[in-house]
């Protein structure tokens, strides 16, 4: 009757490489018109000039000569580690979401479920409430700080939730939920110790905002972790597809699980606290942004991860220019654009597909 | 050709043992099936065999090797396993399901080519899931999906395949296409298999061989036939059984009788007129309810009469399809006359039985009470032109009672009883 499953097949498999060229063609929209938004009026073409000027080889090809200095200057020192840590970190989270929801096969688990978002808080508030080691080194302390926390309590809820050699993910979770309150409550408390001013700063960095990420060495400090976690992941996509069957049958399927799940988990948290530490909490790009993903490319892994990658990536540069010029003067904290945007479309995609998640 | 030794193993959850020295060989082109109770370490000794649950104590092999020393990945391209059920978390087409199960044998970067595709749709053709391969798993019914993960199984190509009480949660159709086509495989791919039930039919229709597991322990194991005895079904499950060939199927077949519930012996002895197959099911309540129970004159190849042999219920006899003699209907006056009570079931009554009732009669008249259970009307029972329901109009005038239940019928026994034991006390 169906001949042709195994065509369709072959034919879904091969558009992949479809998906992944436009969805690329549309983030290089996205991040030009980024780039354009802001105080001082810079033209596209002239964007596109300083661009490549960049790139080596292609900047003897155009002519810059008619770009003022200042444009330049502000494109290259303040739009650009901005814009460009917007896509780093949305696609830190996107790509962490990938991976949390493939170990745990739930569909609402996020970047933050086993406690990388308690630990990140924890580690801001004590920097910023109690000022621990104001200065370390010249480095920002309470980057620092949120990504040693986040890290830490990650590995702490990962070594109580081992039972014998196995971890189990019911406990991982309920661990994680635990921790997560203890440390929030801690949070809350210093919260209320604070003045206004660090309590306002707290307040900031708690719904998240990428308004301090005007520096190239933000940048570096989360691309290592990207690129690092994002090669993992890539590296054992096919084994996150037979997840979905359950830990059982994937280690009846050749999957060495529990070292499957240390890899990840260390990957994408290790994703997750490098973007929490530069932007603060950034809440529903890490939970919508696989389900969004993955009602266009289908559940796959293989294509689920790069395409997630490059829509989170998107996603957070249109929301963070929407934070830019939404209050005029001022800037609005992109993780209210993202949650204020996120929750409406995600419960219309829950509507819209009533299938879906059978757990 | 390969073979599977669980070599002493011992299993235990934390301080609690849940496999003691369990000692077994399969071979390729065997079906070997685990029986036992909910709680009999099945689905541990299950876990164990394939590599989920270490063993304490013991050695599992595939041949020589200890699977336990191997690679996760090399003992996937020997053993596939199908559990209960599979809650898939995301919704992949059938297809990719199946082609899951290349997974042990791609290198990490590799895409599935165009030879899995075609051990896939083999599979599914096989399994007969290939008509919905590009549907979402998410969407089928229970049975496609086990379907589709047998189809997965079967693409690991595999040499052991372990199913996990595989139909449970299936129709009765799907349960015998399953398992029709897994004993198929067995048969011509020569796979070795080991499955878990707790359907002991299921056992006994597909099964080679069998292991009974009660407490964690081998209690028989063996040949289907030598092992599947009401004996031992009886030390495993406390269940009282009758195994005997499926007049059908030709097939062992176990039938539950009752629960060993210990009943105070009744003192009433029971006898029973019956046949056709009217009389089994009172035959078992009443022992069940403690009685002691005859019956006859019953033709032997009787359904009634093979119940009565079966649950061990003394029977007067007559020879197939005959006409009741009178030595016959001695005999069974004789027995009668050593009963306190004697039913009358709704059989059917001819020429050949009629004597039936001329026994109850006649044990009417010496006092014996005398009960008709009636569930419907006479006249379709009939075949001696109204001479039978003019007997049973006769009984009931001259005092027989009428039930319409096997309820009922305890009811009145029961009543009888107490009655009988004042008499006997005082």
């Amino acid at each position: 009757m169906k001949q042709d499953a195994e065509t369709s097949h072959l034919k879904h498999v091969s558009h992949w490489k479809l998906y992944l060229v436009i969805l690329l063609i549309l983030f290089g929209i996205v991040f030009v018109l980024s780039l354009n938004l802001g105080y001082a009026h810079i033209p596209f073409s002239d964007i596109l000039k300083i661009l490549s000027k960049q790139v080596p080889f292609l900047n003897d090809l155009v002519d810059s000569s008619g770009i003022s200095n200042t444009s330049e200057v502000i494109i290259t020192q303040l739009r650009l580690p901005r814009v460009i840590c917007g896509a780093l970190v949305g696609a830190s989270l996107a790509t962490a979401g990938v991976i949390y929801q493939g170990i745990f096969r739930n569909p609402m688990a996020d970047p933050y479920v086993i406690g990388s978002m308690s630990g990140a808080s924890l580690g801001a508030a004590l920097v910023l409430v109690l000022g621990v080691g104001v200065s370390f080194l010249g480095v920002n302390t309470l980057q620092i700080f949120a990504f040693v926390c986040s890290f830490a309590t990650v590995l702490a809820v990962y070594s109580i939730s081992k039972t014998g050699s196995r971890v189990p993910v019911t406990m991982l979770l309920l661990t994680g939920i635990a921790i997560t309150y203890f440390q929030s409550a801690i949070v809350t408390f210093l919260q209320t110790v604070a003045t206004d001013k660090v309590h306002r700063g707290l307040a900031f960095w708690l719904i998240g905002s990428l308004s301090s990420t005007e520096t190239w060495s933000d940048v570096w400090s989360v691309f290592p972790f990207l690129v690092l976690g994002f090669v993992a992941a890539y590296l054992y996509s096919r084994d996150l597809n037979v997840l979905a069957l359950g830990e059982d049958q994937a280690q009846h399927l050749g999957v060495e699980i529990e070292k499957l799940k240390r890899i990840l988990l260390i990957c994408a948290t290790l994703m997750t606290a490098a973007a929490v530490s530069i932007s603060g909490l950034i809440g529903f790009v890490g939970l919508i942004i696989p389900h969004l993903t993955r009602l266009i490319v289908g559940p796959d892994h293989r294509i689920l991860l790069p395409t997630s990658a490059v829509v989170g990536a998107s996603f957070l540069m249109i929301s963070d220019s929407i934070a830019r010029v939404i209050m005029g003067s001022g800037e609005a904290p992109v993780g209210v654009i993202t949650a204020l945007a996120g929750g409406p479309f995600f419960i219309y995609l829950l509507r819209r597909k009533k299938r879906g998640y059978t757990m | 050709m390969v073979t599977l030794s669980i070599d002493g193993i011992e299993c235990s959850y934390g301080s609690v043992d849940v496999l003691k020295d369990i000692n077994f060989n399969v071979k390729s082109g065997e079906f070997l099936g685990i029986l036992g109770p909910n709680g009999s370490g099945k689905t541990t000794l299950l876990k164990s065999i394939s590599r989920v649950l270490k063993p304490k104590k013991g050695a599992i092999l595939i041949g020589t090797e200890n699977i336990y020393n191997m690679k996760t990945v090399d003992v996937a391209k020997q053993m596939a396993v199908v559990p209960q059920s599979t809650p898939v978390s995301f919704d992949f087409t059938a297809l990719e399901v199946v082609l899951m199960g290349r997974n042990p044998h791609m290198a990490r970067f590799k895409m599935e080519g165009k030879k899995d595709l075609e051990i896939a749709k083999k599979s599914m053709e096989l399994t007969r899931t290939w008509e919905f391969a590009d549907r979402p798993v998410t969407e089928l019914s229970g049975g496609e999906i086990q379907r589709v993960i047998i189809a997965r199984a079967l693409t690991q190509e595999p040499q052991i395949l372990l199913l996990d009480e595989p139909t449970t949660h299936l129709d009765i159709s799907n349960q015998l296409e399953i398992m029709d086509l897994i004993k198929h495989l067995c048969e011509t791919q020569k796979l070795l298999i080991v499955a878990v039930f707790h359907d002991f039919n299921l056992a006994a229709r597909y099964c080679d061989s069998i292991i009974l597991l009660k407490d964690g322990k081998i209690v028989a194991a063996g040949k289907s036939n030598d092992t599947l005895t009401s004996e031992n079904v009886k030390k495993v499950f406390s269940v009282n059984t009758i195994v005997k060939n499926h007049p059908i199927t030709g097939q062992l077949h176990v039938i539950p009788i009752s629960r060993p519930i210990i009943l105070q012996p009744k003192s009433l002895i029971v006898h029973l007129i019956c046949g056709g197959g009217t009389g089994s099911p009172i035959m078992k309540t009443l022992l069940d309810e403690g009685y002691r129970v005859t019956a006859g004159v019953l033709n032997l190849l009787d359904t009634d009469q093979e119940t009565a042999q079966l649950l061990s219920i003394p029977t007067t006899n007559e020879a197939p399809f005959s006409p009741i003699t009178t030595e016959a209907h001695k005999a069974n006056l004789q027995m009668i006359s050593k009963a306190n009570v004697l039913v009358v079931t709704p059989t059917q009554f001819g020429d050949g039985n009629l004597r039936n009732l001329d026994a109850a009669e006649t044990a009417l008249k010496q006092g014996i009470p005398t009960v008709l259970l009636e569930n419907g009307p006479m006249g379709e029972r009939d075949f001696t032109n109204g001479k039978a329901t003019e007997y049973l109009k006769r009984l009931k005038t001259k005092g027989a009672t009428t039930v319409k239940s096997t309820s009922e019928l305890v009811q009145f026994l029961d009543n009888l009883e107490l009655k009988n034991n004042k008499e006997n006390n005082h």
